[in-house]
């Protein structure tokens, strides 16, 4: 009788087993569909591309990163100008073609001698809170960003302003340079002609904020500002999202479209896939490296995808004052033997060779310049006037010692050495990796006779080739602690020409100046630049008027949505909406029109 | 009984107070500059320096810590009387105890307040994958003991096997492409916006642990369950004509449980200080998640109170399991009393 028992159960247990093999294989053979190389369909747009804007509707964007703090006077991290731009409107600001163009300010005004500007504001402005912006209000805000107490990270770029010195010394109360003249009228005084200043002026720090933000920053304000879009209290669930909704009161008539928009952050690249494919993110930027292939061969999502200008430079950062970068025919033989062409290959969809120091996509770059180049029997030349020669069929001679290259975890360059090595053992430059992590890395980096070479990067502060070659190859930026100048690379000829173009207000001689300055530094090569990063985004074709902004990636005003009739996207059958129903809970879903 | 749960508590003081001063002692010996990674790569030099003074970075280590331990618990300020800027970063622990963990140097919040979003995110992911693991782990090992070298048997080791082999990744990849973007049932990630999205949301992070410790409690399980059903008792109760369900159930696991005991409370203790994968797969804002990302920018106080919250769980759950004993094993109760 047990074993009658005992058959028919394992007679039940290995149909129970079959089946749930069969299942398996079905699950399994699903997600080897999902891996395939389709694209979702794109999520249609309901009227032609000659349709004019229509309001309403939620965007929602995501990132990897988090956001960390959101106040004009403290900007330090990537995703944060993304969201202050839809907060926080400048007294001038860049406009779609990069241009410098009055924002809050009516008009404005340059004295013959570059030291003195003059802006008369729009009269009407509203902050989130309903009150009225004022002259009184920009001085403020200037001060409080600037005050020694405000953890800004950009202050010290604001320094040409008259008495910024004594201000940030605390022996003056206010700041000197600005000055209120009536209620809709302020002026600026700076030491010297600087070019820099406006560029600077139309960056976020120095934005007017509400009344209710004081004199002097604090921690606990809630941010409020005169830009197209508010924070309500609880809006921003810290690591989580941030969700702007529309002001009423914008100055721009009309604008901006959107009810709201929603940055979500801290989404992994899989899961920003997954909710783009269905509408649950609108705009997609961080990609897995072969998606961004397939969507940029994909005729479907061709129209709805576009590269971000260049802003970023990157290359191999060598000490000057270490052996042997000490030895410039060295440093020219490493930035000639280096084929960014193949290095482009690490990454090709978002990399793009560089031979200057300043990328494409920021004003005043110039492509007639005689930047650095790949040339391998030019670099061994220069290995020979260094006094290493090498010898590539026996592979004798060369630079003796290893030398030690410090890198970082988690970062692109940790592929990109890997080539650079192979490319520089070409002409007898053996290097050794070290690899540490991202803060360790920031700080041996910056410490003088500390690091014999490494990855050197910088994006633009604003857009301006000073913005690259001050804090770069300036001898005033070498420190012996916290050095911007990684290279601690001094040329007097340059830091003239440099300081010549920053004080130069007419655009085509600033542009020249800059130019033999960058040519000397590609000359010399302090660095070997090696890429230009270049950001992909694509959009799904309801979000209309989508175009990444040259400054700030996202300029959230103008966008509009365009939702086709039918239901907007997949939802989840448990979501918390469907569960809060089921529980009877308060629903927070989504607005559309 | 008094004087060993005195005793257990001084214990587990100092080895909280000795994690958090380690913490303290290696978070300042690393060759990294927390002012420069709140400043960001870019800033000027004299930003960095004004950022440091500013945080209290430029004062010793010796001064640093002795205003960390100085105002870690300190007395509440009177009830009528304003709490004002020196109380803005604190939690009131006891009606007169202040507890101060400092404010984070990214996000110039108080950690208390970070620490109180982010606790009840990350014990309710603990509790729910706690018992996912415990439920399929405990029923698995149990029918593996019972029906002992029969397929069921395999396939509950087998599966067990490829649980405890598979990363966690992968079964958070695939359970997240499967019952979410595929199936559309459950949320993709997130917490959720009410509290039934908060029940939504915790299905698939949890059984992304789960799966993985319901593996690992499945062999436990077995093994002592098998021990267990050879013993003298067993045949005893058999042969007084007990079913075998009640054989299985009510006298062999009970005797079963003090491994599962143990494993659970070092568990739930690990996994109150994160699930650091798991997190990240899903987008919960959790504790694990948080200490990550302090330590990559080395925002020490965050981290401190990452590393103590963690701590404390791992401390607390080791006593609950210690005194778990007394209550389920009255062998263990004798001897102590």
């Amino acid at each position: 009788m047990r074993s009658i028992r005992e058959k028919t159960s394992r007679e039940k247990t290995t149909r129970c087993a079959v089946r749930l093999g069969r299942q398996v294989h079905l699950v399994l053979l699903g997600f080897n569909a999902g891996c395939s190389p389709e694209l979702p369909t794109p999520l249609p747009s309901g009227h032609s591309e000659a349709a004019l804007p229509r309001r309403g509707g939620a965007l929602t964007l995501a990132s990897f990163g988090d956001m960390r703090t959101l106040d004009p006077a403290n900007v330090a991290d990537g995703i944060a100008p993304q969201v202050l731009q839809a907060m926080f409107a400048g007294l001038v600001d860049y406009d779609t073609q990069g241009q410098i163009q009055p924002e809050l300010a009516k008009r404005y005004s340059v004295s013959s001698d570059g030291t003195h500007y003059r802006f008369v504001l729009r009269e009407g402005v509203r902050f989130h809170d309903g009150e009225e912006l004022t002259a009184d209000d920009v001085k403020r805000s200037v001060e409080r960003a600037l005050h020694p107490t405000s953890p800004n990270p950009s202050s010290a770029s604001y320094a040409s302003i008259k008495g910024y010195a004594a201000f940030i010394a605390r022996k003056a109360e206010h700041l000197d340079g600005v000055s209120v003249e009536g209620r809709y009228v302020v002026t600026f005084d700076v030491d010297r002609p600087d070019s820099s200043f406006l560029p600077l002026l139309a960056m976020q720090p120095l934005r007017p904020v509400c009344k209710s933000a004081g004199t002097r920053y604090a921690d606990t304000w809630h941010p409020c500002g005169a830009g197209p879009f508010k924070l309500l209290p609880g809006g921003w669930d810290h690591g989580r999202q941030i969700k702007l909704v529309r002001h009423p009161g914008y100055f721009r008539p009309g604008l901006p479209y959107l009810d709201s928009f929603t940055y979500l952050f801290n989404v992994n690249t899989t899961s920003q896939r997954f909710k783009f494919a269905t509408g649950e993110q609108d705009v997609l930027r961080d990609f897995l490296a072969p998606e961004l292939l397939k969507f940029q061969a994909d005729p479907r999502w061709r129209p709805y995808g576009e590269y971000e200008i260049e802003k970023q430079v990157a290359g191999l950062a060598m000490n000057t004052e270490l052996a042997p970068f000490d030895n410039v025919e060295i440093r020219r033989a490493v930035a000639t033997a280096l084929d960014r062409d193949q290095l482009q290959q690490v990454r090709a969809s978002n990399l793009r060779p560089a031979y200057l120091p300043v990328p494409p996509g920021v004003e005043g770059y110039d492509a007639s310049l005689k930047g650095q180049h790949f040339d391998l029997n030019e670099a061994l030349d220069h290995m020979k006037r260094a006094g290493y020669p090498f010898d590539p069929a026996t592979r004798t001679g060369g630079w003796p010692h290893i030398i030690p290259y410090l890198t970082y975890t988690q970062g692109l360059d940790e592929y990109l050495v890997q080539i650079v090595m192979q490319q520089l053992a070409r002409i007898g430059i053996r290097l050794e990796v070290r690899i540490v992590n991202y803060p360790t890395f920031l700080a041996l980096r910056g410490r003088r006779k500390q690091t014999v070479a490494g990855p050197g990067f910088w994006q633009q502060d604003y857009p301006e080739p000073g913005s690259f070659l001050e804090p770069l190859f300036h001898s005033k930026s070498i420190n012996d602690e916290e050095s911007n100048n990684a290279s601690f690379y001094a040329n007097s000829r340059v830091d003239e020409l440099i300081d010549r173009a920053r004080h130069e207000l007419n655009p085509e001689r600033r542009k020249k100046t800059y130019g033999e300055a960058q040519e000397i530094i590609c000359d010399e090569a302090p660095w070997a630049f090696t890429h230009y990063y270049r950001f992909f985004v694509q959009w799904q074709p309801y979000v209309r008027d989508y175009r990444p902004h040259p400054t700030w990636t996202l300029d959230a005003a103008r966008v509009w949505l365009d939702h086709a009739a039918g239901p907007l996207a997949t939802r989840a059958l448990f979501s918390g909406d469907a569960l809060a129903k089921l529980l009877g809970t308060r629903i927070r879903g989504r607005a559309t029109w | 009984m008094v004087a060993r749960l005195c005793l257990r508590l001084g214990w587990a003081f100092f080895v909280v107070w000795a994690t958090v001063s380690l913490t303290f002692l290696v978070h300042h010996a690393l060759p990294s500059d927390p002012a420069r990674m709140v400043a960001g790569p870019q800033a000027r030099p004299a930003d960095v320096v004004r950022i440091r003074e500013e945080l209290g970075l430029d004062k010793s280590i010796y001064v640093q810590y002795a205003r960390f331990l100085g105002r870690l618990a300190h007395r509440a300020p009177h009830a009528d009387a304003s709490p004002g800027e020196n109380h803005a970063s604190c939690a009131r622990i006891l009606w007169a105890v202040h507890l101060d963990l400092g404010k984070s140097y990214q996000q110039r919040r108080p950690v208390v307040t970070i620490l109180r979003e982010r606790l009840p995110r990350t014990l309710w992911l603990a509790l729910a994958a706690a018992s996912v693991q415990l439920v399929l782990g405990v029923t698995a090992g149990v029918l593996a003991a019972a029906h002992k070298k029969t397929l069921l048997d395999h396939l509950a080791v087998s599966t067990s096997l490829l649980g405890t082999s598979a990363p966690t990744f992968v079964i958070g990849l695939f359970l997240q492409w499967l019952f979410a973007f595929r199936l559309g049932l459950l949320p993709l990630d997130g917490w959720g916006d009410s509290s039934g999205g908060h029940v939504a949301s915790v299905v698939l992070p949890a059984f992304t642990l789960g799966l993985f410790g319901a593996a690992y409690y499945t062999r436990i399980v077995r093994d002592e369950m098998i021990g267990q059903l050879s013993e003298d008792y067993i045949r005893t109760a058999r042969a007084k004509g007990l079913s075998g369900r009640a054989v299985t159930l009510r006298h062999a696991l009970r005797n079963a449980y003090m491994p599962i005991v143990t494993v659970l409370g070092v568990d739930v203790g690990t996994l109150v200080g994160g699930a650091i994968v798991t997190e990240s797969i899903f987008r919960w804002p959790g504790i694990g998640s948080l200490s990550v990302t302090a330590m990559l920018d080395r925002d020490g106080p965050v981290l401190m109170g990452c590393v103590m919250v963690t701590s404390v769980a791992v401390v607390v759950s080791s006593l609950v399991v210690d005194f778990a004993y007394a209550l389920l094993d009255p062998r263990v109760r004798g001897a102590r009393a």
